[in-house]
This record gives structure tokens, sequence and C-alpha cells, in this order.
């Protein structure tokens, strides 16, 4: 037997303990929601029978991890540049949890994103500088604009389908560009840079230590909550509607013929993550203190989608992670010049050429590479042995499945060896009654086979049309038709199904 | 155009002329459909006798008459009516029973509880789809749930309990198993610990669904079709209760232990009710709320509980050990459909056997019914086996036996009604087949669609007609020599004690292998007084049925430790619901058929039928008239099934279990091929040579012998027998015997043979 781990593939690693069952087990639940804290189930072992705890989900511990890394990181061992690049990482993984709401959750290729951000932080910062709003005003100034906006772009997308869609808002961009160019208000003679708003962190603090953790704290904050819209409309009734008409028309009418209103659906997402998006973009001038044209940039929109095709598509975790290696790449690795540009570049055509889903699908892809590598491994073997291998045992639950194959398999040995024209002419002759004593032993074992894809006999009409059909084995599942021969009597269809079982028995 | 489907039962198996037969039938696809009465005469098509023969009877519903769909609400319950309210989630409460899930993976499953599905309000103790135990609120717009960590194992009794206080919201759930030697699938020694304790709150308060308390089951409902039962429990339940606070775990301790904690809302005491002749469907709370629970469709009892100890097998001995109820999710007793039609049998129409012929468009079919005279008209009475009828009903072992075409011998062939039938066997099953759990059916009705008791109907099994379009063939055959008799069934036999009395003979059908002890008791009694009775079958007077007294359609059969059987009852099962009698062959009862009829089951078999040889027996003087006009000395080679009189399932002829010791044994028919196979009640050690070519016990016989006052029984010994009347015009020697002695059964006075001649005193 092959010694070569390696195609053998391994189980999921998932954390299990020994239960006391003497003991109340306390199930704690997130506040205000119907959740388990963590999602932990009983098993018993399949090997001892022994009763254990497994915890069935272990992202809640990643992202648990992964978040006060991103925190603490900065906050404890960072100087004044890390911190501002990790403030403008929290920033744009908001952004790209949000837009990967809209393309991955609603199914909207908009790429109104940063236009939608651009809005937000316009009007933020016009209205604070023109009429002196504080910041918190700025911030629901920038949301109302956010959902106004995406309310008007979901308007076309219940008319366009994907490329015209994307094509019609990436062109806002550049509207909104032109416009902010044109508008002597938003700061057109200065090239669309709008300054002087008041921050969230007084500019004085910035000077300091403190000041600048709280302010990388701000952009800590707008992530998490960016993270828990995401939760909340992914996760939650809407997003499980839109997962079923999620990857194509078929889908789509699917989805509609069990009465979801998905358009409704979308549009509802489209508006709470543009006016997420808006809020972003009014934090967003309130956290540098005012706003420029590079919002409305292609390049930076480039950018960000390269983030958000990196870490995996549909996945908050690939959103933040994508984020956090490009703009380490971009603005980390700055004197490296064009070469950061490239590197992005490839390592999104990689992530399209080579993966399903960028980072995060890597595991189930591996998994199903593990898979197949399996699957033909064995199947290679018991091709040339018919039974089961040591390593395929312990997935059969009735291990006289694995007995019945070996006397399965001498006895078909011994009938296929029988099988001989005078056998079949000798059934042809007389279907029925007492037969020599090798036809006997194969009709046996005919006759005995399991009920799923067993031939029986069909009378289309009494006494004079049979055909041959074989059974479901499924209550509710009719019986499947084998061919288009029609027989005039039974004796005639009772030897068509003896022929295809001895076909049957042959190929085997 | 859609499909037009029509099927329908009557009200009562049979009537006599003067009282009203109700015809309760659902239509798809149709809204009209054409009735009319008719005389069954022939029901098999083959094309070696006269085919399908009916005859329209001019009557006062014939016509064009409304039709629609009807629902079945499948699957068994315990409906506890509540009009007080004790019942409703108004404060905290204690739910707690004694379970045995055997399918606890199936998909949710309610245990005990009140929720409504379509209102999402109430409470309910039940398993997940994962086998969980849950407990479940609904305020009618949001449910919430406490779900155990573990799943429960099949066929494992467990103690369960859930605890609940609306005001802080904390639940609680426990389940510990019920292990002892007897009472499960697994033993001690599998190293399972079934013990959870979860605590949990819920976020949901429950509201007062409109629907009543119930076992097994939640309801839910449906625009067109309305209220049905939902979550259908499989498996046993026991004693059970509600509490009205919530237990700590401490108490619910106090609870497992037998201790009485908390005030009662109801107890249910499953083991109070068995009386000498068993237990009713009523489930009694002994709280003293008067909470009484109703069951539905009639779930089993008289079942093991979670304390059966195994010292005794019989409920009647230890009926504290019998608590269990076992319900099924696809079991239907009573369809419960509105009547479609109802007719009034006039007076003076001839007893037989009818049906109301149903059509729309190309559509058709016959509920048949029966139609008994108000006094005998003649002296001979075609006694139709009813119960076996009902045994078989809607039989579909080819479907899920997987040794059903080794038993049958041949691939089994479909048609299309038994194919669209098992995509969705709404109507119930067979005491053939299982339920969805692997449990045998142990309950038939009439009140139901039964697809197989129709003419024309041929079995996929056996691949030739089967019970009742068989039994037809004796009618027409009565019809083509004008014999005048009257027909009536096993269950008017069973209403009618004194039903036999009246006729010179008897005639059975060609299988009447079901018999209730009353039944028994008259026939034998019929026959010691001097009745003549002609066994026209095999495999007959073999399983024990019983009814309870005012439900004669509802049948119960349990399959014991032996005979040729689909199933066999559970370890201390085998005592019957309805009549407190074991259940099982009347062989291991000390009834052998052989000390009726002479003759018993010995072997079956489907692949040929065989003739008979007439044996020396049947040259004695005595006999030898029940052979006037039959040449030669093989007879009845050929007939509708398989080409024989002889075969199926046959009789054999055995002093060693009680055949009377002056029968005659006329004929018998032997060396058959392999598939047929000794029966198992013969069988001690298995070993080779049990089957049809080494086996001297596979054969038919035919006998004949003399009872007191005249009596006298003639039995053939093979259910083919009936098939071999139609051949050649009804001109055939099987006809032959048949009337010679029919002819000297039916004229009252001593039979034939009697008077010996000269001759024979020098035979001995």
């Amino acid at each position: 037997m092959s010694s070569d781990k390696r195609l053998v593939g391994r189980r999921a690693l998932r954390p299990a303990w020994p239960v006391n069952t003497a003991r109340v087990f306390r199930r704690r639940r997130w506040p205000f929601t119907k959740r388990s804290v963590l999602r932990l189930t009983g098993q018993y072992n399949p090997k001892t029978l022994k009763r254990e705890m497994v915890l069935v989900d272990k992202k809640p511990l990643f992202w648990v991890g992964g978040l006060a890394a991103l925190f603490l990181i900065p906050a404890i061992g960072g100087n004044e540049r890390f911190l501002a690049l990790f403030g403008i990482v929290c920033i744009y993984a908001a952004i790209n949890v949000m837009w990967t709401l809209i393309i991955g959750t609603a199914g909207l290729q908009s790429f109104a994103t940063l236009a939608t951000v651009g809005v937000g932080a316009y009007g933020a910062a016009y209205t604070s500088i023109t009429y002196g709003v504080s910041w918190p005003i700025m911030l629901v100034i920038g949301l109302v604009l956010g959902g106004g906006l995406g309310f008007l772009i979901s308007l076309p997308a219940r008319r366009l389908d994907g490329l015209y869609y994307a094509l019609l808002t990436l062109g806002l961009s550049e509207f909104c560009r032109n416009f902010v160019t044109q508008s002597e208000a938003l700061g057109g003679k200065f090239n669309g840079a709008l300054f002087g708003v008041p921050r969230i962190v007084p500019s004085d603090l910035l000077t300091s230590r403190a000041g600048q953790t709280l302010a990388f704290a701000t952009t800590f904050v707008l992530l998490l909550l960016a993270l828990a819209v995401f939760r909340w409309i992914n996760g939650g009734r809407i997003g499980l509607m839109l997962k079923t008409a999620a990857t194509s028309k078929e889908d789509e009418a699917f989805a509609s013929a069990i009465g979801i209103d998905f358009n409704r659906a979308r549009t509802w997402v489209f508006i709470v993550a543009s006016a997420a998006l808006g809020f972003i973009g009014a934090f967003y001038a309130a956290y540098i203190g005012g706003t420029s044209l590079q919002v409305f940039s292609l390049d930076l929109l480039l950018l960000m989608l390269a983030m958000i095709v990196i870490g995996g598509l549909g996945r908050a975790e690939g959103a933040v992670i994508g984020t956090v290696i490009v703009v380490f790449i971009t603005q980390w690795f700055v004197d490296w010049g064009p070469w950061r540009i490239i590197l992005v570049g490839v390592l999104a055509l990689l992530s399209v050429l080579y993966t399903r889903n960028g980072i995060f699908g890597l595991k189930d892809q591996l998994r199903e590479i593990r898979q197949r590598r399996q699957a033909l491994h064995r199947a290679a073997i018991t091709s040339r042995y018919a039974e089961f291998l040591p390593q395929q045992a312990p997935d059969i639950h009735d291990k006289s499945v694995i007995v019945g194959r070996v006397f399965e398999r001498n006895l078909r040995e011994q009938l296929r060896a029988w099988i001989t024209p005078e056998v079949i002419a000798e059934h042809q002759a007389k279907p029925m009654g007492q037969h020599t004593d090798h036809l006997e032993r194969i009709l046996n074992y005919f006759r005995k086979a399991p009920i799923p894809d067993k031939y029986v006999v069909y009378c289309v009409e009494p006494f004079a049309a049979y055909r041959v059909v074989a059974l479901s084995g499924i209550p509710g599942v009719p019986p499947r038709i084998v061919d288009d021969r029609v027989y005039p009597s039974l004796d005639e269809a009772y030897h068509a199904v003896f022929l295809r079982r001895v076909n049957d028995l042959r190929s085997s | 155009m859609a499909t037009i489907s029509i099927t329908g039962y009557t009200d009562k198996v049979s009537v006599a002329p003067g009282e009203e037969v109700c015809f309760q039938v659902s239509v798809e696809n149709s809204a009209t459909a054409d009735f009319e009465i008719v005389r069954l005469i022939h029901g098999d098509e083959h094309p070696d006798g006269p085919g399908f023969m009916e005859e329209v009877l001019p009557s006062s519903i014939s016509g064009s008459h409304p039709v629609r769909k009807q629902f079945v609400d499948t699957g068994n319950a315990i409906v506890v009516e509540d009009p007080s309210g004790k019942l409703a989630p108004n404060g905290p409460l204690t739910i707690w029973g004694y379970v045995f899930p055997t399918t606890p993976t199936k998909g949710r499953q309610v245990l005990l509880g009140r929720f409504s599905l379509s209102e999402t309000a109430g409470y309910a103790l039940g398993l997940t789809a994962e086998g969980r135990l849950a407990f479940w609120v609904g305020d009618g717009t949001d449910t919430d749930e406490i779900v155990s960590d573990i799943t429960l194992v099949h066929h494992t009794w467990y103690f369960v309990a859930a605890s609940y206080d609306p005001s802080s919201g904390r639940a609680i759930l426990h389940h510990e198993a019920v292990i002892n030697p007897y009472n499960g699938r697994l033993g001690r020694v599998a190293p399972f610990d079934h013990t959870s304790s979860v605590e949990q709150k819920l976020r949901v308060r429950p509201t007062t669904p409109s629907s009543p308390f119930m076992w097994a089951a939640a309801q839910n409902s449906a625009p067109v079709r309305g209220d049905f039962k939902d979550f259908v429990f499989n498996g046993k339940i026991d004693r059970s209760g509600v509490i009205g606070s919530a237990l700590s775990l401490d108490e619910v301790a106090q609870l497992r232990a037998g201790e009485r904690v908390g005030p009662a809302i109801a107890e249910w005491d499953t083991t109070e009710g068995y009386g000498p002749d068993g237990i009713d469907d009523i489930v009694r709370d002994v709280s003293g709320s008067g909470l009484d629970g109703q069951g539905i469709q009639r779930p089993v009892r008289a079942m093991t509980g979670y304390n059966w100890s195994g010292k005794h097998d019989d409920w009647r001995v230890a009926p504290g050990e019998y608590g269990g109820i076992a319900f099924h999710d696809d079991a239907v007793m009573d369809c419960g459909w509105e009547p479609t039609v109802t007719w009034r049998v006039p007076e003076g129409t001839r007893s037989g056997v009818y049906a109301a012929r149903i059509k729309a468009g190309e559509t058709e079919d016959h509920v048949v019914f029966f139609i008994r005279p108000t006094a005998p008209t003649a002296p001979i009475l075609y006694l139709m086996p009813t119960n076996s009828y009902l045994a078989y009903a809607n039989e579909m072992i080819v479907h899920h036996v997987p040794v059903g075409q080794a038993i049958g011998s041949h691939p089994a062939v479909l048609e299309d009604r038994e194919a669209d039938y098992y995509q969705d066997p709404r109507y119930g099953r067979s005491t053939y087949d299982h339920w969805t759990d692997g449990a045998g059916v142990c309950y038939s009705s009439w009140k139901r669609p039964i697809l197989n008791i129709r003419p024309k109907w041929r079995s996929s099994a056996i691949g030739t007609v089967w019970q009742l379009p068989r039994d037809l063939s004796l009618i027409a055959w009565l019809d083509r020599y004008e014999y005048d008799y009257d027909v009536a069934t096993d269950h008017d036999l069973a209403t009618n004690p004194d039903l036999l009395k009246g006729y010179q003979v008897i005639l059975t059908g060609s299988h009447p292998e079901y018999w209730s002890e009353q039944g028994l008791n008259d026939l034998e009694d019929y026959i010691a007084e001097g009745g003549r009775l002609m066994y026209l079958g095999g495999n007959g007077f073999y399983w024990v049925v019983s009814y309870r007294d005012g439900e004669p359609e509802f049948m119960e059969v349990r399959k014991g430790e032996a005979g040729m059987r689909a199933w066999q009852s559970e370890p201390g099962e085998y005592y019957h619901q309805t009549s407190a009698e074991r259940g099982g062959i009347w062989r291991n009862r000390a009834r052998p058929p052989q000390k009726l009829t002479g003759v018993g089951f010995t072997t079956q078999g489907f692949d040929e039928c065989h003739p008979y040889h007439r044996m020396p027996d049947s040259y004695h003087k005595s006999v030898s008239w029940i052979f006037d006009g039959v040449e030669g000395e093989v007879f009845g080679d050929f007939g509708l099934a398989l080409g024989g009189a002889a075969g199926l399932e046959t009789e054999r002829y055995d002093l060693e279990l009680g055949t009377p010791p002056h029968t005659r044994l006329l004929a018998s028919s032997t060396s058959w091929s392999d598939n047929y196979a000794t029966v198992t009640e013969d069988i001690l050690f298995n070993h080779p040579g049990m089957l049809g070519t080494q086996s001297p016990t596979v054969r038919a016989d035919m006998t004949y012998f003399t009872a007191a006052n005249d009596g006298g029984v003639f039995s053939t010994g093979s259910i083919a027998w009936m098939s071999a009347l139609p051949c050649f015009g009804f001109e055939n020697n099987v006809s032959q015997i048949m009337k010679n002695v029919l002819d000297a059964f039916k004229k009252p006075g001593s039979l034939p043979g009697g008077a010996w001649n000269q001759e024979e005193k020098s035979w001995t």
C-alpha cells in the first residue's frame, strides 16, 4: 500500500476537547441577537464514541486575532508614518468592505464607490467650510448624500446589466471630477483641493504620539463600523435572500419563482452601502481636514479593485487583507517607484489567473485539489482490486458493506465464468421455471440485487407491450427508462432484463 | 391538459339492500366525473380468459357529479383538546417525557408541544434536522430555540425535559438515556454518554397558537388544503407531562427519579387503560386536569416502554412496562374525505361484488364494495376474504424489498398506477410493507383508496392478478353455470356470527390468509355442525388478525416469530392492541390450517404453475364422484396464473399438523422448481435441500373429508386453482371438478359416496 501521505490528504482540523456531561453547558449569545458567541457543538468521537465539544466555526477567533493585530501593532509599536499608514489601511478597508457588499452581496458591478465617497467628502467639507458645522454633523451630511446618490445610481441598475452598468458607474467618477474642477465653491481653482475642515482629532494634538494613536483609533472604529454593517446586511435575512439570486440569470429566475424580490433587496443593499460610503467620505474629510480630486481618480479606483481581487471577492476578510497588502506595497515601499504598481498588478493578475476567489478562496481550492487527487488515487487502486482501501474504511459506517463487497467480487467472478452462449440461449428459450444449476445461480444473484437501479419490467399495455425500466430506490423518484425498445410478451421482456444484467455483470 | 387522476373508497366494506353506501372520492384536474354502479364479474385480463367483465346497474346515482381533489393528513399524533387553555404558554413551564426516536435525523420532528407553523406561534419540544433535542418557541412573527449539544441515538430510550421561564427568558434542556439490556437497539457496552444539560436565554416569548397541544406533530396550514400535521415524529413516546413551573436541573433529576415535582398541568400515563380486550386510542391524563389525548391515525400501542424489563413479553402480564406508543409519519387509517356521492342500495339488489365506476376524461377507477343479502337467498355463500384484501392493501414490496424479485422468481412487472403511487404513497401501506422508520406496518384500513382492491390489478411482484381480481374468476364461473349464490365478506362474518348458518356450502376466495379468532370459530362450528366448505385457495387460515368493536374497517396484524413474513414484531410486541391476543400464525397458536381444512401452507413460488395428478385415494367410490367427467390422471395443466392450477402458494396434507385422519388425498402436484421454497415454519435447522427439486413438502395437495351431520370439506390447496376456471370458455376439467363438488355440496342431505357398494367392500 502506498505510504505517500500527500496523496491521501488530511481531515479538516477542528478543535475538539472532552466534555464533562455532569456539568451544564451554558450557551451564551451575542447581545441583542440569537447568535451564539462561539459555534460549539457536541459530537461522539467516531473512534471511541467519547463525547467531545467541537468548535465548528473558527472564523470568530481569526477575526478577533486579526483585528487585534491590526489595532495593536501600530498602536503599540508604530511610529508616525506607521500610524498614518494604518489609518489609510483602515479607511480603504472600510471602503472596500462596503464595495464588497455591493459587488458580492448585491451582485451589482458598480464602480461608483469612490464617486460616492467623494460626494460625501466634498459635500461634508463644503458645508463645514461654508457653514462651520462640526464633524458629527459632517458625518450625518455624508451619510445622507451617500444614501441619496446611492438611490440615484441604483435606478439604472434595474435596466442595465453587467458591463454597461460598470461603464456607467465608472463614468460617474469622471463626471464628479469634472464637476469639481468647474465648480468654484468646491475649490475648482485650486484643482479641487478643499481644505480647512476642522478635524476629528484637532491638528494641534496630531503632533503628539497620543494624538496620532487617537486619530488611528478613529479609523479603526470606522472599520469596525463598516464590518458591523457588512455583517448586518450580508449575514442577515437580506443577504440570505440575495445568495439565492447570486450567480446567474437562472438563479435570478429561480429566486423570483420562489417569491424573492431580489431587485428590491439589491436596491436596499446598494442604498445602505452607499450611505455608508458617503459617511466614510465625510469621515475622510474630517480625518485629513479636507479633500482633494484624488478621490475621483481612476488609478485609485483600480488600485482598490486590485485590493478586493487579491483578497477574494465577496468576503469581508478578503477586502481587509487585500487592502493591507496593497496599501503596504504602495505606501510603505515608496522608494520602489513604479515597480510597486507593477507588483500590485502582477499580484492581481496571479489572483485572477490561478485562484478561484483570491487569498481567502485558496483554502477551499486547495481542499478540492486534495480531494480530487485523493479520489483519483483511490480510483486507480480500487479499479485494480475492486475493494475498499484501509483509508476509506473509516468513512464507511456499516462495515458489512466492506465484506459484502469481497463476497460480491468473488461471486461475480464465478458467475461471469458461467455466462456462456448456451446459458443465454437456455434463458431465452424459457425465462421462468427450473433451469440448469449455473443459470439458476446467476438468476438468483440478479434477483437479489439491491433496489437502486434494479431492472423491472414496465407494462405499457397488458399482454401486448412491455419495456425495461430501472427502479430509483428512492420514494418519490420515478423509475428510469433504460431504452425505448418495446417487447410484445413478458417472456421477451424478462429476457431483455436478463441480457442487461448479464451485460452489467460482464462490464463490471 | 393536466392528467386526470381518480381514486376513492367507500365508508363501509359491505352493505345490504336498503342501506346506504357513501363514496368518498378525490379527482384531480376535473370538476365533474361520471358515476355508474357496476357489478363486477371477471377481473383478470389474461388473454386465455374472458377478460374484464362488468355489468352496469341502473342506479339513482348514475350520471355526472361534482368532484374535487381531497387531501390526506398522513401521520400519527395524539391531540389533546384543551378548551380551558391550561396548556397555553402563559407562564413558566416544564415539559418532559420518555422518547425513543427511530429516525432522529429525518428532519425536524415534534415530540410534545403546541406549535403552529403557519402561525409561527407556540412552544414545542422536538428534534432538529440533525437529531438534537430542541425546545422551540414562537411569538407569531419570530421563533427561538434552545438546542442540545449532542445528537440522540436512534432506537434508544431517552428521558427528555425542557424548562422555560418567560420572565427571565431562561431555558434549560436536559436529556439522558434510559438503557437496560432489553429496551433498545444498543446495550450499555456501547460507550455513548447520552447525557446533556444546556442552559440558554431565549429572546422570544411564546404566544398561544390556535392549534391544540399535540404529541408527535406540529400543526401547519396551507391554502386549499387547510390544516395538516407537520414535523411528524417517527418513534415511540412513553409517559410524559407538562408542569406549571420552570424546574431547575436538580428538580428535573427528581422528576426523572420518579418524584412528583412542581404543579402538574398534565401528566399522561400511557400505561393506563389496558383491559381484557386491549387498549383504546386515548392517552389518559392522571394529573386531574382532564387533559386526555386522542390518538390520530391509530398510533400503535401495546409496545414496550422505556422501563421494559424483558422479563415479560406480554403487556397483559406487565402493563406498566408497556407505555410505549409508536408514531409513524406515513400512517394512514382514515383519509376522512368528504362524501362525494351516497347511494341507497335498492331492495332486491342481488348480492355480489360491486363498484362505483368513476370516469373523467380518459381516466377511470373502480371503487369496490360488496353487497350482502339481508337474509340467505341461495344455498351457496361465497365468503370474500376481505381481511386478506386489507392485509395486501397498497402493497409495494418490489419497491423496497431487495429480495422481492427472488421471492417472485422473475423481474417485477410494474404498471403506471403503481409506479405513480410509489412516488407519493399518501394512502398508507399494507401489512407487507414498512413504515418510513423500518417498523413493520401492523395496521391496515378500508377507509382510504386501495389501489389493488380493484378489478384488472396485477401484482407487480407476482406477475399475475392477486386476491380480488382472481376471486372474481369464481364469480364469473358461478354466473356462467347459473348457480344461485350469495356474496358476503369476512367483515360480515365479524358482525354476524350466524352468517354461515343459513347456507349449505361456503366457498372461500383464492387466498383467505388472514382470520380473526371469531371468524375461525364460526367456520369451525359451521363445519362441525354439518356445514360444507369448499376451500378453493392456498395459504389460508394462516395469520391472526383482530378488530376493535365498532371499528370493523381497521385491522391489526402482528407478525410473530414464524411464518412467511415481510417483517417481524419487535421482541415483546407480539400481543395485539385491539384484542389482547398473541399475533402471528395460527399454527403457532395450535390451530394449523390442516385442523380445519385438511391442508395447510407448505410452499410458495411464482415462476410456474403445474397440473395436479390424481392420487390413488381419488378412485375410491366414496370420492370418485368428484372426478366424474374428468379424463386421465392429470388435470389443471392450464390457467391464467402461470399456466397451471397448482401453484403460487400451496398447501399440504399433514397428519402431524392435524389433518383429520380420514382425509382423502385426492390429487397432488409435486416435483417443482427450486423457486418454490419450504415455508419457514417448517424449518428448524436450515440446510441444503429445502427447495422444490429436493424437498418433498414442496407440493400442492387436494383433499376431501367428511364431517358430522353430512358436513364436508373439499380443499384444492392452491391459489392458482381459481385462475384455471375461466380457461377454454369455462369448460375444462378444473371446472368439471368444481361442478361435481358444488352440485353435491349445495344439496341438503347426505353426500354422495356415503353408501358403499359391493366392489368397494372388497377393497379393504
